[in-house]
């Protein structure tokens, strides 16, 4: 059987080097951020069309705005997204026109978003964000201790963190459907992280238990060892099934996903018990039997 | 027969009356409001997300209460940078908290030269939230005589408009709503005072009129387009109100020029004939059938209380919907397929019970979405895969449970091992769903989509597994159930 308890030191030294990795990550990539966090346009076209006779098309027009032309993997759609500046509303009637009079290109998906509304909706997501996490934790505590509320947001936060680093080392848009798909990954470790909460709680409670408290925490992973590992499975089998057969603006998510489900795994497993371990708990478990 | 005293029993069939019978209206096709609705991302269309000026707004309101002052208690005041200031020199023996509070105002600074108001924040926001209303009724009724059917228009925060509409771009659309169509009639002035000219870009004619208008197009009736001499006009009517001060500008100025002014651009500045007593008028100027039809459409609707900014658009064609939705679907119920086929390999009898337990969750998920008119989108349909792994796990929670009990020799394995897994389940789902709630109330386009289904669904599968699940565990003999080993 494995120690987990014991492995926690470890995993501290390995989730401080993931998140300043990916504090480096995001500092020199920066984020890809899409037209909903910096505002612009965005088009999605269908065409036989390569690279370069596309960005030929869009020189005709003169503008210094910077244009991103990107083939999306496997199909014959590319994605343009065209930064925002001045006059918009007639830049886009121009650029709708030069797209529609060209016979070897569809528009599938036009998309503009004010500069002034990205702004709002980076806000409105933090809000969004913030009071959820601020939620979770409120209802941990009343649940539980304070010391799994801690571990708990902080596994949480740590999940999405990464998350967010994977995204900028391998360059996927950052957008609100992707803001969706981070919620999915704090929905997915908090859910995971309190299964094991629940677990140590109910072997703490039980008064004829004498063991140490590094081996209750072994065993509230060892008896839902086999429950993660199942549920972990059969959440990435479905998202393979997404990655390989989705429409191709959706096969970005997925993957970010699949990420998320294993370092969440991971957190619960190494991570959470552990720091509520650290937050001394232990006490708490004496002052309650004596 | 046992099975049949199993109050779980009786609910299940229930439950599955309820799930068909919400279920049923989408695949008719009366128009029911207990219907999914299917977002723009799905089903292809074009949505505006309109923004109502705030600083424009609060200009009007500012010199709106400063002519109440003037008006009603004779106080000169000035409007500066937003604030209302009211010199000391004035009568201000009416002023009072009550009447402060009434007009919504309250004292930003104070100073022996007299004082600043500024509109409090909760009168400005509510006042703001009201007009946005108003907004959205005239915005409507344009789009509509435009002949659109389908379109969903709703109010977004306090001072924006997100109008969406199915099917084939109209550009129409986009020029009728975002004309403010604030049409005044301003009589010429020579003199420089309290003056303003006017020009038409088009025609370069020009023309110096008094500055506040002698009468506006919110005493028009009725619109419309018709032809003089072949050539599209836009045929207007006052209302009573309106005919009467028409009569009198246009009997009182016979001879002198008049300007009809849109949105600050003049159009046409004819000389007065004769009186016009029959409240009626024609506006003519290089119009073509559509653009004269569509400033008719605006006049009829109203103007709007502020400029209107377009800060999203969004235009997705019919195909990216539909190929989209197809491939979406066809990958979840594969993904589906893989995980109940691997549930039923690795629990066998138990696995089966999962199957059933997924797809009456999916059933009592879609009629509930039905039921409260919900509308679907691309990240909803993610946050339906979610509650499918989540009531996964929590079908494998009780397994392992059910089973770890077995292993244990406890006297009564399935119920207890339910139970303690029961509790897990609702800590783990409780929270998930407290935390969707949130993201609803803060959240914005996808972020909603989202936790909309994420909220119904694991709702869904906490009543499904209590009650479907829990009696076929119940009623199935323990050796038929493969937990025991």
């Amino acid at each position: 059987m494995i120690n987990f308890y014991s492995f926690k030191n470890k995993s501290y030294i390995l989730s401080l080097f993931l998140i300043v990795f990916t504090i480096i990550v995001i500092f020199f990539k920066g984020l890809n951020l899409g037209i909903d966090f910096k505002g612009g346009l965005n088009f999605e076209v269908q065409t036989q069309l390569n690279n370069k006779e596309i960005s030929q098309i869009f020189k005709i027009i003169e503008s210094d705005r910077e244009i991103l032309i990107k083939k999306e993997i496997g199909s014959d759609v590319y994605t343009i997204r065209i930064e925002s500046g001045e006059n918009n509303p007639s830049f886009i009637e121009e650029i709708n026109k030069i797209i529609n009079d060209n016979p070897d290109m569809k528009i599938l998906l036009s998309e503009y978003i004010e500069p002034t509304f990205s702004s709002e909706l980076i806000k409105n997501s933090i809000y969004a964000l913030a009071s959820s996490l601020f939620v979770i934790a409120f209802y941990v505590w009343i649940r539980f201790d304070w010391q799994f509320a801690v571990s708990g947001i902080f596994a949480l936060i740590h999940d999405v963190f990464i998350a967010i680093g994977f995204m900028s080392l391998f360059n996927i848009e950052f957008n609100l459907t992707m803001i969706a798909a981070l919620l999915l990954i704090a929905g997915y470790s908090i859910n995971d992280t309190i299964v094991l909460f629940d677990r140590l709680r109910n072997i703490t409670s039980d008064e004829n238990n004498k063991d140490s408290f590094d081996l209750n925490v072994n065993n509230s992973i060892r008896l839902n060892l086999r429950r993660t590992i199942l549920t972990s499975f059969t959440t990435i089998l479905a998202l393979i099934c997404l990655v390989v057969l989705a429409p191709v603006n959706l096969t970005e998510m997925p993957i970010v996903f699949i990420f998320g489900v294993l370092i969440g795994t991971y957190s619960s497993l190494f991570l959470a018990l552990g720091i509520v371990g650290d937050l001394n708990y232990e006490a708490v478990l004496k002052a309650r039997d004596s | 027969m046992l099975i049949l005293k199993e109050w779980r029993l009786w609910l299940s069939l229930f439950l599955i009356f309820f799930c068909f019978y919400f279920i049923k209206p989408n695949f008719n096709d009366d128009s029911s409001t207990s219907k999914i609705n299917f977002g723009l991302d799905i089903q292809g269309g074009y949505s505006y997300l309109l923004e109502l000026n705030k600083d424009e707004y609060l200009d009007n309101l500012l010199i709106k209460t400063s002519q109440a002052f003037e008006n009603d208690f004779k106080i000169n005041s000035i409007i500066d940078q937003g604030s209302l200031f009211i010199p000391s020199n004035q009568n201000l023996e009416k002023i009072n908290n009550i009447l402060l509070s009434n007009m919504g105002l309250e004292i930003q600074d104070q100073s022996s030269e007299g004082t600043n108001y500024i509109i409090s924040k909760r009168n400005f926001n509510q006042s703001l939230s009201d007009m946005t209303l108003n907004a959205v009724e005239i915005v409507r009724s344009r789009v509509d005589f435009l002949g659109n059917k389908e379109l969903s228009i709703q109010k977004v925060g306090l001072n924006k408009i997100l109008l969406e509409i199915p099917g084939n771009l109209d550009n129409n659309v986009k020029e009728v709503i975002s004309k403010t169509a604030k049409l005044t009639f301003h009589l010429e002035k020579r003199s420089l005072v309290n003056s303003k000219v006017f020009k038409n870009d088009d025609t370069g004619e020009e023309i110096r009129v008094q500055e506040i208008p002698n009468l506006t197009g919110d005493y028009i009736q009725d619109a419309s387009l018709q032809y003089n001499q072949n050539e599209p006009v836009v045929a207007f009517s006052f209302n009573k109100e309106g005919s009467n001060l028409f009569a009198q500008m246009t009997s009182e100025n016979v001879g002198t020029r008049f300007a009809i002014v849109l949105d600050g651009a003049l159009i046409t500045a004819p000389v007065i004939r004769e009186a016009i007593t029959g409240g009626s008028g024609q506006i003519s100027g290089g119009f073509s059938n559509e653009s004269a039809n569509n400033l008719a459409i605006i006049l009829k609707s109203g103007s709007l209380p502020t400029e209107i900014t377009i800060i999203q658009e969004k235009q997705i064609g019919p195909t990216l919907g539909k190929e989209g939705v197809k491939k979406g679907i066809y990958a979840s119920i594969i993904a589906l397929i893989a995980i109940t086929l691997f549930m039923i390999i690795y629990y066998k009898i138990s696995g089966l019970f999962t199957v059933i337990t997924i797809l009456s969750c999916l059933g009592l998920l879609f009629a509930l979405m039905s039921l409260l008119n919900t509308t679907l989108t691309l990240p909803g349909v993610i946050g339906i895969v979610l509650t499918i792994g989540m009531c996964v796990d929590a079908n494998v929670l009780i397994f392992e449970r059910i089973r770890e009990n077995f292993k244990m020799q406890s006297d009564n394995p399935k119920s207890d091992g339910f139970n303690a897994a029961y509790v897990t389940i609702l800590d783990s789902n409780l929270t998930t769903l407290f935390a969707a709630v949130f993201l609803f109330a803060f959240g914005f386009g996808p972020i909603r989509g989202f936790s909309i289904s994420l909220i119904i669904g694991i709702i869904s599968s906490l009543i499904v597994t209590y009650i479907i699940l829990r009696l076929f565990l119940n009623t199935t003999s323990e050796k038929y159930l493969g937990l025991n080993k």
